[in-house]
């Protein structure tokens, strides 16, 4: 493989990386936000749950955008291919997640009963549905999307809003949105005591074995999925366009990676291991135990959706050898080459930053310390 | 009037140093520039704040002066 | 092919999330700093009355950095969902700073900002302090990469065109970040924020002291907000003179339409105080001019010139017609990448392909392009005269008005007379809105002012639209709005109850209790609520 080749894949996986922190720390508060309603019963209880977030959110936030900046600096073809066949789809994710940062700053402002619960329901909109929405993404790259492109790489997409609602992508939201359901629930046990200690641990039981059953679903039912097959390309680390390739279909291709490479089944291994570790974790009463082994979980669905899914990135159901793969959508390797050295410089930063932020904040919040306290959600 | 012609004299003033970095800066090394410039904004500013707690304090020592309008003692009526 | 609506619209969409997002921006690149130095002022003396300064300043930062960050989110994804043929055309060097203020800023500041609001009684003072500068720096830093990123679409350096995959390539990243239009117009964005801060504290101070609240708090407030405008007004117009120098060079058109220039003239260059253009007729309907000063101001020498609109239209007519040829042998290299004839014809007009793009939206078979459709594309190479020209005079007139204010509102407080300035007191208040005025006014000079292009020269914005359908448009359009309408109400509304609630007083005086800070210590001087001023 030549510098660019090993840029490109460099970039693949840095991408998951990076989706792998977006899952579990957005995640995790968005899965806070799902539950906020059931293990808060009370107004202080649903305080004391905003607030055991409420330092890190912001900062958890910004996986999210940085997963956008960097698929939009390493692959621009599949941000701006993907960003505008979804667009009702993205509306839907953007508007339920700006409302986010505005429930947590703005709900506790006011006393108000009436306005208070009105923002747990915004807070429980904008939970749960950008976690349904990332993963029906997810399970719509197994499907393929719908769209092509001109000469001038102009895209069109010729689908449809409900078509991208089919229910392999629906099963996948539900996956997601169950894994930081599980995610949130032991940040619960992290920070609270008492009851809603107790209503946390009950739900990372149900929310994991939810996962546990979906994930194996996917897996089976991945095998009746058409699957793609790059077949003449112009060739790995080539400069090249989506126009020049050569894609067909098979049913359970897919799972071709994986019968190349056998040690790859250890990755959705490490998925179900590091649920089921979460589950157990909790229910011993370890949560910060568990919340690791959740968040390894998540390393273990999403890298066995990128090893099934490797080379393509957005296969084109319109015409499949306009397909997207990691070889035809990056940027320059000039581009990638200054990305990777921002990237190496800074993400290390990031997680330390963030550690001590954690570390700073450590503890549990009980309604007794939000009372004296005026900088509390 | 005393007032405004201080104003104006201000003003001159802060025009003049306008036109100068103006001129200076045609192609100015910017960045740097902002890196300068912030920390001074963000200094000149604090110590203004700091000296008028020491104007206060200063006037809270010793009786205000007859005439309140030269004092510099904080809001002495 | 594009419908014409869509782009419309699309722009429509783009103008409104942009200019609604950089309401709150601005305000949080100043206030951010003020924070830093009141806090600065609190670790250095020591005084308990800057710590409740901070907090209270800090409360309001978060009613705006909320709205902010929201808003924010919609402008990082919207270059993907709606200026799709944007995003790949020119993602290889748009992206990278996208991403790097991700990396380097925005998670600082979005991190570091939890810490600095809950952080007050788990850290130590300094630790709080260096926390509460890393916010200020983030925040800075962060639009430091987005106009780094604007000021490629303005001046795009660094980067050209690769015929085998059809889109723009890095070729220096040195280029790219020292761009002078990116610096000049990093600075003067980032100053125009502290303008804006400093005129949020000045007023609302000023509001404090005109009911006699809050008084010990209100003066040191506004003593700090007017020392940083006063500085940064003279900052923010050297910048905003340097910005006009460099596009000069970069972006005649925007200029020119700046100054309503129809016609090249020779030098000394007069300037157009106040005109009404009319783009129909290319001249100006009355004019009042100030002698040499344009040569002045846009070159610094008596003898410059810069080309006038009729100029600039006779050369993109030629660059028109040098681009035509480009865009033919793109075609041919998009379906065979290694014809030699192509790529030397390609090669050899690449300089003008965005000028063949231009015409393009008229003449979508460019082999039959005629005569009057380049010459129809060419008056498309203008930007609309009198919205620019306008925006321009208002922002500079909004700019210099808080110039006067500051260095006013200066020698008033450091003579310790602002209290018994009333009338002035009551100017402050109506000042608060003028910033932000001018902030959009300035939005629209510097992206009104490219059109017709996304990518100065090289990418028209009729083509960087994603081919979304009208309904699509007309959906997300009205979404945006209500939500957006919403979100303004609620901020204008915590924003004022915030402010009449006003910071926390240790002996009750003026704000209603509501949060009595149990960690401070009783002060020592006594407040009168009303009437006799104690001050000191």
């Amino acid at each position: 493989m030549d510098t660019f080749a090993i840029l490109q894949v460099t970039w693949w996986l840095l991408l998951g990386v990076l989706l792998i922190g977006l899952a579990v720390m957005v995640g995790m508060d968005m899965g806070v936000g799902t539950i906020l309603r059931y293990v808060g019963r009370s107004d202080v209880e649903r305080r004391v749950a905003l607030n055991i977030i409420g330092p890190h959110w912001d900062g958890n936030q910004v996986w999210f955008i940085l997963g956008g900046g960097a698929i939009f600096a390493a692959f621009p073809l599949i941000y701006a291919t993907a960003f505008s066949g979804f667009y009702v789809v993205m509306l839907l994710l953007l508007w339920t997640m700006i409302l986010r940062p505005i429930g947590f700053e703005y709900r506790s402002r006011i006393e108000h009963p009436a306005w208070r619960n009105a923002w747990d329901w915004v807070l429980l909109v904008s939970g749960a549905v950008p976690m349904i929405v990332l993963g029906a993404a997810f399970g719509n790259l197994f499907r393929g999307v719908p769209f092509h492109f001109d000469w001038d790489m102009t895209s069109y997409y010729t689908g449809s809003f409900l078509g991208l609602l089919n229910p392999f992508a629906l099963m996948t939201g539900v996956l997601s949105l169950s894994l930081s359901v599980m995610m949130g629930s032991l940040t619960i046990m992290n920070g609270a005591e008492g009851p809603m200690y107790q209503r946390a641990r009950g739900l990372v039981q149900v929310a994991a074995a939810a996962a546990l059953v979906l994930f194996a679903l996917g897996g089976i039912w991945v095998h009746a999925l058409a699957g793609y097959q790059l077949v003449g390309s112009p060739g790995e680390g080539v400069p090249q366009t989506p126009l020049q390739q050569t894609v067909t279909l098979a049913p359970g291709a897919w799972l071709h990676n994986f019968s190349v490479d056998p040690l790859l089944w250890l990755v959705p291994l490490v998925g179900f291991a590091g649920v089921i570790g979460a589950a157990l974790a909790a229910r011993a009463g370890r949560s910060h135990l568990g919340w690791w082994s959740g968040a390894l979980g998540w390393v273990g669905v999403i890298g066995t959706a990128g090893s099934a899914l490797f080379p393509f990135m957005l296969p084109s159901s319109a015409d499949p050898s306009m397909s997207l793969t990691l070889w035809n959508s990056s940027s320059s390797t000039l581009t990638l080459l200054w990305m990777i050295g921002f990237t190496a410089v800074f993400v290390p930063l990031i997680l330390w930053y963030t550690s001590w932020a954690f570390w700073v904040m450590r503890g549990k919040v009980t309604p007794e310390s939000l009372a004296g306290d005026e900088h509390a959600y | 009037m005393r007032s405004f012609l201080y104003f104006v004299l201000f003003l001159v003033i802060a025009l003049l140093v306008t036109v100068l970095t103006a001129i200076l800066g045609d192609e100015g090394a910017w960045y740097f520039a902002w890196l300068v410039g912030t920390t001074m904004i963000v200094l000149v500013s604090a110590a203004g704040g700091a000296m008028l707690d020491a104007n206060e304090e200063q006037a809270a020592q010793s009786p205000p002066p007859a005439e309140p309008r030269r004092s510099g003692a904080g809001g002495a009526e | 092919m594009i419908n014409g609506t869509v782009v419309d619209l699309s722009r429509v969409q783009f103008a409104a999330t942009a200019l609604y997002h950089f309401l709150f921006v601005p305000l949080t690149l100043g206030l951010s700093f003020l924070l830093a130095a009141i806090e600065t002022v609190y670790v250095t003396t020591g005084k308990p009355i800057y710590k409740r300064m901070a907090m209270f300043w800090s409360r309001l930062f978060m009613i705006n950095f909320a709205l902010g960050v929201a808003t924010g989110l919609t402008m990082e994804f919207q270059f993907g969902t709606n200026w799709s043929f944007y995003s790949s055309f020119v993602g290889d060097i748009f992206g990278a700073p996208l991403a790097i203020e991700g990396l380097m800023a925005f998670f600082m500041e979005s991190t570091f900002v939890g810490l600095m609001v809950f952080g007050w009684d788990r850290l130590r003072k300094g630790q709080h302090l260096a926390v509460t500068w890393l916010v200020a720096l983030g925040s800075n830093l962060s639009a430091l990469w987005i106009l780094v990123a604007n000021g490629f679409m303005q001046d795009p350096r660094g980067a050209k065109f690769d015929p085998v995959t059809m889109r723009m390539h890095l070729t220096s990243f040195q280029q790219l970040i020292f761009s002078p239009d990116a610096q000049s117009k990093f600075v003067h964005t980032s100053i125009a924020g502290y303008v804006t801060g400093a005129m949020f504290v000045a007023g609302i101070s000023a509001f404090y002291m005109l009911r006699n609240r809050h008084m010990d708090i209100a003066k040191r407030s506004f003593r700090i907000a007017v020392l940083f405008g006063v500085l940064a007004t003279v900052g923010v117009v050297t910048l905003g003179d340097a910005l006009g120098f460099v596009d000069a060079k970069a972006q005649p058109t925007k200029l020119a339409a700046m100054e309503g220039l129809w016609n090249s003239r020779p030098a000394p260059m007069a300037f157009n105080l106040i005109a009404f253009p009319e783009q129909a007729e290319q001249k100006d309907v009355g004019a009042v001019r100030v002698p040499m000063v344009l040569s002045l101001l846009v070159t610094h020498s008596l003898s410059g010139t810069v080309p006038g609109i009729d100029t600039l239209e006779q050369q993109a007519v030629q660059k028109i017609q040098n681009g035509i040829p480009a865009v033919e042998a793109l075609k041919v290299l998009a379906h065979d990448p290694q014809d030699a004839a192509a790529l030397a014809q390609f090669n050899a007009h690449r300089a003008d392909l965005g000028y063949g793009f231009l015409v393009q939206r008229y003449a979508p078979h460019l082999s039959e392009v005629t005569p009057a459709q380049i010459e129809r594309a060419a008056k498309d190479t203008i930007p609309p005269v009198a919205a620019v020209f306008w925006s321009f005079r208002f922002m500079v007139g909004l700019g210099l008005l808080m110039m006067a204010f500051f260095v006013l509102a200066t020698l008033y407080s450091l003579r310790n007379r602002i209290q018994k300035k009333r009338w002035f007191l009551k100017v402050a208040v109506w000042m608060i809105p003028v910033p932000f005025l001018a902030n959009e006014a300035g939005w629209l000079v510097a992206e009104l002012g490219r059109q017709p292009w996304t990518v100065y020269g090289v990418l028209p914005t009729w083509m960087s639209a994603s081919t979304h359908s009208v309904g699509y448009m007309v959906f997300s359009l009205i979404g945006f709005v209500t939500l957006y309408s919403i979100f303004i109400a609620i901020e204008m509304y915590l924003m004022i109850r915030a402010i009449r609630l006003g910071p926390s007083e240790p002996g009750g005086d003026g704000a209603a209790g509501t949060w009595p800070p149990p960690t401070l210590a009783p002060r020592p001087v006594p407040a009168v609520p009303y009437g006799g001023n104690v001050e000191g």
